[in-house]
């Protein structure tokens, strides 16, 4: 009874794993056969006990199908359905006929349609030949399919093939038997060969739920950022399918290539290798190619495509906020550098405009003073004069505003220079030590900036007697530091004017930092990374 | 007559590439004592004009296109019987620092004060 039983059991197990797949109850109804058969022969009821021993063997049938079908529950090929055919042959209508001839002794063949032993004897052995041969072709068949596969497909084969074996080996027996000498070492090994089906059958299962718990690892692997060669070795790890390859999708049209750039065919559909392809949003960004086997798990390659799916797309998300935030610091320094371009600008052209308009009014009002004589009206000598010293105070205001949009000085003399000059024109007594080295133009103007801003600050908010401005070199970077004695209390993220300062040192890779303890002055740091010189750029001014 | 003139009269080339400023600074050093010898407007034109006309003064515009009013200065003073520089500019000083104060000259004058008494005090003072 084991063999039924083991059977029924394997295969309600299957039909519960899989249950689109047609093997669990193709192997369920085998075990139910091989039950119904043997409890049929014990009944002393003629009707049952004729059922009982005509469909005695029909599980074989069931089982070649089973062995033929699996792991898909489909068959293949057409020389399979021939294999199935024959058995279905041997074990319905000549089992009927070999009935009609058989005497049971006991009157319970109610088939029985005269007794003739030679023509029983006659269809036994044809059943037992054509079966044999059905045997053979059954193992052919599987031997063949077992050879032409590779990694998982193969493994899954082997199960099958045993029972191909058992099959043959159960033929051969009867053949012996039919010819006088039954053997009952074959006849167990057999029987050890039939009940091992299953248990093949559930470690298949097994293996293939251990793929699963690979799928499982294979998700934290590719959680690392995996690279190509590691995203293809941790696929063929988990799945167990050392053939298996990734195929990313051109940029360009339908075309794919490996992991090293190369050109990759994919397969055609009946190669026993498939595709998985991943998608993102409909379109085709890779492609797994493994043993056409794996799609046998259906939930299996979902999986694993969900894992790669998430891998790839996270990379992709990273190498996207990567982009942009490379374009968006690209952006930023376009925009420093612009304004700084159009500072310039508007320096030339207050200076070759209004500046000069007024220098020559003021030299045009002194010219007419200097040509009135003695006698002239004094009202008109007050006036000139008036005139004169408006248009002088218009030029120094110009003057103030050119120097406040862009300080010449700067690109002229440097930054100690225009540091000086920022500290000439502070209301506060500000002590200037920075050195006479040159640096960047983009780094001077950022340094410029701060001080300049921070000294603003002092002047607006911080009520201080005096202040004093740090510039100097210190492991790559220039360091800018502007402290006051005044009431402290400054925020870097409330002044928009500080805030704009850390805009500008961040555009160079630097940083801003303001410590302002209540009461205890205000200390502005800069740190500015000095570009290595392959890496300055000299804008043009 | 002429020596006699020429002891009060100083000589002068005004360099400044906006004609403008050069008629109006004419106009004033001349009405001041002057005797303007002659203008340029750029570098090498004022670097000619002084060899030529050897002036005891050179009024120089420090923003010439091509060489700046620095570069004129330093070629004007490299030999021995060099003229007298003054740098002038619409700018103020504060825009030159210390290229200003490294610049062999007796001293700037922004644009608006040009005058022969400012370049006479200047001169007094070196």
């Amino acid at each position: 009874m084991l063999p039924g039983w083991s059977y029924v059991a394997c295969g309600f197990l299957l039909w519960a794993q899989r249950p689109a797949n047609r093997l669990g109850p193709i192997m369920a109804g085998v075990g139910m056969l091989w039950l119904l058969g043997r409890a049929g022969q014990m009944s002393s009821v003629p009707v049952v006990w004729t059922a009982g021993i005509w469909l005695t063997d029909l599980w074989v049938t069931g089982l070649i199908l089973f062995l033929l079908a699996f792991p898909t529950g489909r068959l293949r090929r057409g020389f399979d359905w021939v294999i199935v055919g024959m058995s279905l042959v041997v074990t319905v209508p000549l089992e009927l006929l070999w009935l009609a001839f058989l005497d049971d002794g006991q009157g319970r063949n109610v088939v029985l349609v005269v007794v003739n032993d030679d023509a029983a004897h006659g269809v036994d052995r044809l059943q037992r030949i054509l079966f044999t041969l059905g045997a053979l072709l059954l193992v052919g068949s599987l031997a063949r399919r077992w050879q032409r596969s590779t990694g998982p497909a193969r493994r899954q084969t082997i199960p099958v093939l045993v029972g191909g074996f058992a099959i043959l080996l159960q033929s051969v027996s009867w053949m012996v038997f039919s010819f006088g000498s039954a053997s009952h070492v074959l006849d167990s090994s057999i029987r050890i060969a039939l009940v091992a089906i299953p248990a093949a059958v559930l470690y298949v299962m097994a293996q293939a739920r251990m793929a699963r718990a690979g799928v499982a690892d294979l998700v934290v692997e590719l959680g690392q950022t995996p690279t190509p060669a590691r995203l293809r070795d941790a696929l063929a790890n988990a799945l167990g399918d050392p053939s298996l390859e990734v195929a990313y999708r051109a940029d360009a049209g339908d075309t794919f290539v490996d992991s090293n750039g190369m050109a990759m065919e994919l397969p055609a559909l009946d190669s026993g290798r498939a595709v998985t392809m991943l998608e993102r949003r409909g379109v085709p960004v890779a492609a797994i190619v493994h043993d056409a086997a794996l799609l046998d798990d259906p939930g299996l390659m979902a999986s694993v495509a969900g894992a790669v799916r998430l891998a790839v797309e996270n990379d992709r998300l990273n190498a996207e906020v990567e982009a942009q935030l490379e374009e968006v610091r690209a952006s930023r320094a376009r925009i420093v550098e612009a304004g700084d371009r159009e500072r310039r600008r508007v320096e030339r052209d207050l200076h070759d405009g209004a500046q000069q308009r007024l220098v020559s009014l003021s030299l045009e009002l002194r010219f007419a003073r200097a040509r009135l004589d003695e006698h002239a009206d004094p009202a008109l000598r007050q006036s000139l004069e008036r005139a004169a010293g408006e248009a002088m105070a218009a030029l120094a205001e110009l003057r103030e505003l050119a120097l406040g949009i862009h300080p010449l000085v700067l690109t002229e003399s440097g930054l100690s220079e225009a540091v000086e000059s920022l500290a000439d024109r502070s209301p506060v007594a500000v002590t200037v030590d920075v050195g006479d080295d040159r640096y960047p133009p983009d780094v001077e103007a950022a340094a410029y900036f701060v001080v300049s801003e921070a000294l603003a600050n002092v002047a607006k908010y911080a009520r201080a007697a005096s202040a004093a401005v740090r510039v100097r070199r210190d492991a790559g970077a220039l360091v800018v530091e502007v402290s006051d004695d005044g009431v402290g209390g400054a925020d870097a993220r409330a002044g928009s004017g500080l805030r704009g300062l850390g805009d500008r040192v961040a555009v160079l890779d630097g940083t801003l930092e303001v410590v302002s303890p209540a009461g205890r002055g205000t200390t502005v740091t800069a740190r500015i990374p000095i570009p290595s010189p392959s890496h300055v750029s000299v804008p043009a001014l | 007559m002429w020596r006699a003139t020429m002891a009060w009269m100083s000589t002068i080339l005004i360099v400044d590439d906006d004609a403008r400023f050069r008629a109006q600074a004419t106009a004033l050093l001349s009405a001041d004592g002057f005797t303007v010898i002659g203008e340029a407007d750029d570098g090498p034109s004022a670097l000619a004009a002084a060899a030529a006309l050897r002036p005891e003064y050179v009024l120089l515009d420090i923003g010439l296109a091509g060489v700046d009013g620095f570069a004129v200065a330093h070629a004007l003073t490299a030999d021995g019987e060099a003229p007298l520089v003054v740098l002038t500019s619409s700018r103020d000083a504060r825009a030159f620092g210390r290229r200003l104060r490294e610049v062999p000259s007796l001293g700037f004058l922004p644009k608006e004060q040009v005058s022969g008494a400012a370049i006479r005090a200047l001169a007094a003072d070196a």
